[in-house]
């Protein structure tokens, strides 16, 4: 519902500005530092980022010439022709189809049960969110402990361990890394949820348990549809993060793991773009993946409109 | 958007510890907390696991060693780690470097994520795009052009502000807080305009007030970011009185720990100190989720 | 607002690439003939391990010491992976230092192709100090324009060490164990993982990293090619029967589970987890206190190695940086940071090789007294460098995927895998 204002009631120049600028200009004056600040951080390495992936590009020490031709959509063919590419990519879907819903349905189960007023809630929430917080590189190593062949997962679970063990396994290394980084980076979907909970009135769940709804019930019909931006949020966030994975594949399994099985196309990047010395080619991966993450997050949108 | 608020019925919301559960459903909150117990077993085992060797004197790998053995413990790997950096300096450079970017975040995000949600401007769809996009492109794509601009064109290399500028405002937070008041009911917006409040009058007056549990989470979620960065901070200072404690640690870890006593042992305590002012800053903040007084807003 | 996000989004995109063409480049480096002959304070860094930096800091003090108008002040970066998208990064900001003491071997023809290097040839004495100080080995390290564009400085010459407490629980000789032949050491590794003294016989990073070969392949193939490099006038060298007889030796010890798959976390060596490690002297401050250790050459497959036998360098060079204004000074600071003495410096108190030839000769009283770093002095004249050629690490990585896959994974057949890299890397190199 919107409340019109009578036109009489406001001043000529305020609508001739309202044409041009708005109804609330002064959403200009409030984005202008952000804007200024991605102006003046981004837009530079991002435009040459773009211009890199149609040119033969390396970088090069000031005033050196080196001749950088227009090579049209050559680097994209390289790169789309590259099976250790392509690999990346596929790895990164079974990565996101892993971890998106199951990050989403946790997070908000989780959240739902650390809002209740439970004994030892501070403690509860604060073991779910320390995982966030810890540097990878540290717990990489328990994680490693863990799984590796000799490790407790394998010791627990006996005849049933994969074998090779799960880290250089190719069919169970990217699941693996999908599991570790739901753990880890659950702390963090589980804030958003909490947040998003405080918002959705108690009295609906009054209402809800007056009706004689169980609770299943009334979490599917109070709390879900509550927090419905929130999941937006959670969801679009966890298809970014995961499709930018690059510290997990590199500390897990050092690298691409069996056969390019775990790498990622950020990995992909730093190794041709960094390591290799081919910018060029590391920007088409990257305007690549962006176009990817993009799409998908444009699906969900519309699967979201209904 | 729709919203499932019924409007003429909104009251303020009632005290969360008054509403009680019907008896029948005693076991399953019982049952609940078992699997939440079970939950934070699992999340919480690797970071108990992490402390017990960080207090190792010895490094013990097998699975005995999860238990803290009394002949085994010592505070030793913390002292290798306070010899071999400035603890002292490295904390203070990382303070300076996180509370420059949640400073940024929250002063300008909220601004922008208000002006987003809550009003109509020319531009707004675009910079929201913008936004996104920022989001969604990989950091390896942008690190050495970013470099070179901050300390060629810029000039600043060796510097706090040189470390902060590319995280000065996280895009991720400025997602939640436009989120977060897009929550809002518009109406409450609307009333104070047809009260004839200035724009500047209602973001200071209605909407700010109302942000704080999207306060909480922005900083807690800004705060990571720049507290355990490594690369960027690196790449940006080579003076060892201006590095973090995120790089010094990792410098240690690649190089010194070696040839510690119980190297794996230093690395963990390491990570011990480096994780320890984030949760402390959780358990501070997570109190206030609470449910907060959104209905008193609304008159009528 | 969704309908307007795309093309917001490519007008972003397209906005920031044009206003991105029309920017320059803008600055120069100092002109090459002035700042020859420059001199004034300089810059320089040098790894963090922290032997180099104790060394390094002596080294700095003297030379401040006796020159007051030309100071030296350094800095540390971290001797890993990192360190060359860091020196990457400041080739192209123009903000590298004038001499960098950590510069690795494979990334300077990429250096040198940024412009970031200087040709140590412009200096008038340049080509001959380099020569006279490392004799025969110096070859290796000219660029394909025939010019050193670094000065080889000191050598890590990679050697296999084993663990005499596990090797004499296991009943192995711990003064001449077998482990010349494959066959002696297949033998060895069976018997030492087999009587349970060690979890693995020896456990190299199993990481797709492309500098993962100079510790697992490059060593052996050195010894059993006769000291050939990876890449030799512009082809593959490794298919070949001495390739094919490394590769079938490692795949063996993957295949019977002497040598671990998974990544691992921290040094297997001086963990005990592994019974032997292929590795240089550097190591050796590590494993002090840790693990009682012997060393031998490495294995060829019908043994017969001498002290002579050609294994991997694992050298860290200098370089001259061309964002250097007072080449002059850092010119004279790399000889005098190479000189005898300071050599000598190094050679104490960190243990590794100067490049140096006649090494055994001139710190004699250091050998004797330290009769263990004998070996590597010997070694050091036999080193085998990686080839120095254009995308030496892109032929690195691609060598790397095949033998991951092939003899860690065995998902292939390692004599074709050995061919199809070899092909490959003929198409990247010509």
């Amino acid at each position: 519902m919107t409340i019109v204002v009578p036109r009489g009631n406001r001043p000529r120049g305020k609508r001739l500005a309202a044409g041009i600028l708005g109804r609330q200009p002064i959403g200009l004056l409030l984005s202008a530092p952000y804007a200024v600040f991605i102006a003046a951080v981004f837009a530079y390495p991002l435009g040459l980022a773009v211009w890199m992936s149609f040119h033969h590009y390396i970088f090069t020490a000031p005033g050196v010439q080196v001749p950088r031709p227009f090579v049209g959509l050559d680097n994209y063919t390289a790169v789309v022709s590259d099976p250790a590419v392509r690999q990346a990519f596929l790895n990164i879907l079974v990565f996101l189809v892993i971890n998106v819903p199951l990050t989403v349905a946790l997070s908000l189960v989780l959240a739902s049960a650390l809002n209740a007023a439970i004994p030892f809630r501070t403690l509860f929430r604060i073991s779910y969110y320390v995982p966030y917080v810890t540097a990878s590189v540290a717990v990489v190593g328990v994680w490693l402990f863990l799984f590796s062949s000799g490790g407790l997962v394998n010791n627990a679970i006996g005849p049933l361990a994969p074998n090779p063990s799960w880290l250089i396994n190719g069919f169970w290394a990217m699941p693996s890394i999908a599991i570790y980084v739901t753990w880890k980076q659950l702390g963090f979907f589980i804030l958003l949820y909490l947040a998003a909970l405080q918002n959705v009135p108690k009295e609906l769940y009054e209402a809800a348990a007056v009706d004689g709804a169980s609770k299943w019930r009334s979490f599917r019909a109070v709390t879900v549809p509550g927090v419905r931006p929130a999941t937006t949020l959670v969801t679009l966030l966890a298809i970014i993060t995961g499709a930018n994975l690059f510290t997990e594949p590199y500390l897990l399994t050092n690298g691409g793991g069996p056969n390019g099985k775990s790498a990622s196309p950020v990995l992909l990047m730093y190794q041709r773009g960094i390591e290799q010395g081919h910018p060029d080619v590391a920007a088409a991966i990257g305007v690549l993946l962006v176009l990817g993450v993009l799409l998908i997050a444009g699906v969900q949108r519309f699967l979201e409109r209904d | 958007m729709t919203r499932t608020l019924p409007r003429a019925s909104y009251r303020p919301p009632a005290d969360p510890a008054a509403v009680t559960e019907p008896v029948p459903g005693a076991r399953r909150r019982w049952l609940r907390i078992v699997v939440l117990v079970l939950g934070a077993l699992a999340f919480i085992f690797p970071f108990y696991y992490m402390l017990v060797g960080s207090l190792q004197k010895k490094s013990d790998t097998s699975l005995g060693g999860a238990i803290p053995r009394p002949g085994n413990l010592s505070l030793h790997n913390y002292g290798q780690i306070n010899a071999a950096i400035n603890l002292g300096q490295t904390l203070l450079n990382s303070i300076i470097f996180t509370a420059g970017v949640v400073l940024g975040t929250v002063v300008f995000g909220i601004l922008v994520g208000y002006a987003l949600a809550q009003l109509h401007y020319r531009g707004r769809g675009t910079l929201f795009a913008v936004m996104v996009l920022v989001q969604v492109v990989p950091f390896q794509l942008l690190i050495i052009p970013l470099y070179v601009q901050i300390v060629r064109s810029y000039g600043l290399a060796d510097s706090y502000l040189g470390m902060i500028l590319p995280f000065a405002i996280n895009s991720t937070a400025v997602f939640v807080f436009r989120q977060y008041f897009l929550q809002v009911p518009v109406e409450l917006f609307d009333a104070a305009r047809i009260d004839g409040a200035s724009e500047l009058r209602i973001l200071r007056s209605v909407a700010l007030p109302l942000v704080r549990p999207a306060l909480l989470t922005a900083i807690l979620m800004t705060f990571i970011g720049p507290w355990n960065e490594f690369l960027w901070p690196f790449l940006v200072t080579k003076q060892h009185d201006k590095q973090p404690l995120a790089v010094a640690l990792a410098n240690y870890i690649s190089t010194t720990a070696a040839s510690a006593a119980n190297p794996y042992g230093a690395i963990l305590a390491g990570a011990c100190v480096l994780a320890a002012p984030a949760v402390a800053l959780f358990i501070a903040f997570q109190r206030h989720f609470r449910s907060t007084d959104l209905g008193s807003g609304v008159k009528g | 607002m969704k309908s307007r996000t795309l093309p917001s989004i490519a007008t972003v995109f397209l906005l920031a690439a044009t206003t991105t063409a029309a920017c320059g480049d803008g600055g120069n480096s100092p002109a090459a003939d002035t700042a020859a002959k420059a001199h004034g304070p300089i810059n320089i860094w040098y790894s963090n391990n922290a032997q180099e930096v104790a060394w390094g800091k002596q080294m700095v003090a003297a030379w401040n010491t006796a020159h007051p108008t030309e100071t030296v002040s350094a800095q540390e970066i971290p001797a890993g992976q990192t360190s060359e998208a860091v020196i990457a990064a400041s080739i192209t900001a123009g903000n590298a230092p004038c001499l960098i003491y950590n510069t690795s071997p494979a990334a300077v023809p990429n250096f040198q192709a940024q412009g970031g290097l200087v040709a140590l040839d412009d200096f008038a004495d340049g080509a001959n100090y380099v020569n006279a100080r490392s004799g025969s080995t110096a070859g290796q390290y000219k660029s394909p324009d025939g010019k050193f564009y670094q000065l080889p400085w000191k050598s890590n010459p990679v050697m296999i060490f084993y663990n005499k407490t596990e090797f004499a629980k296991a009943g192995i000789s711990t003064t001449a164990p077998p482990l010349g032949t494959y066959a002696q050491f297949l033998d060895t590794a069976k018997k030492v993982v087999s009587s349970g003294a060690a979890k693995y016989a020896i456990y190299p990073s199993p990481s797709s990293q492309f500098f993962q070969p100079w510790f697992d392949f490059y060593p052996m193939y050195a010894a059993e090619s006769g000291g050939k490099q990876l890449v030799e006038n512009k082809k593959a060298t490794f298919d070949s029967d001495a390739g094919k007889a490394v590769t079938g030796f490692w795949q063996q010890l993957y295949a019977q589970n002497l040598a671990g798959k998974e990544a691992y976390n921290g040094d297997s060596f001086a963990d005990g987890t592994a019974a032997m490690a292929s590795v240089g002297p550097w190591a050796i401050a590590a494993y002090k206190g840790k693990v009682d250790w012997g060393v031998v050459s490495v294995p060829t497959q019908t043994g017969g190695a001498s002290e002579q036998a050609p294994t991997f360098s694992d050298a860290k060079n200098v370089a001259i940086y061309t964002a250097c204004k007072n080449r002059g000074t850092a010119w004279d600071f790399l000889k005098f940071s190479t000189s005898a003495e300071q050599d000598g410096k190094l050679l104490e108190m960190t243990g590794q090789m100067p490049l140096r030839q006649g090494l055994e000769q001139q710190y004699a009283a250091y050998f004797t007294a330290n009769p263990q770093y004998k070996v590597f002095a010997v070694k050091t004249a036999h080193v085998v460098e990686v080839p120095n050629i254009p995308q030496s690490v892109e032929v690195w990585q691609a060598f790397r995927d095949s033998w991951s896959k092939s003899v860690i994974f065995a998902k292939e057949d390692p004599n074709k895998a050995l061919s199809d890299a070899a092909t490959k890397i003929n198409g990247l190199v010509k």
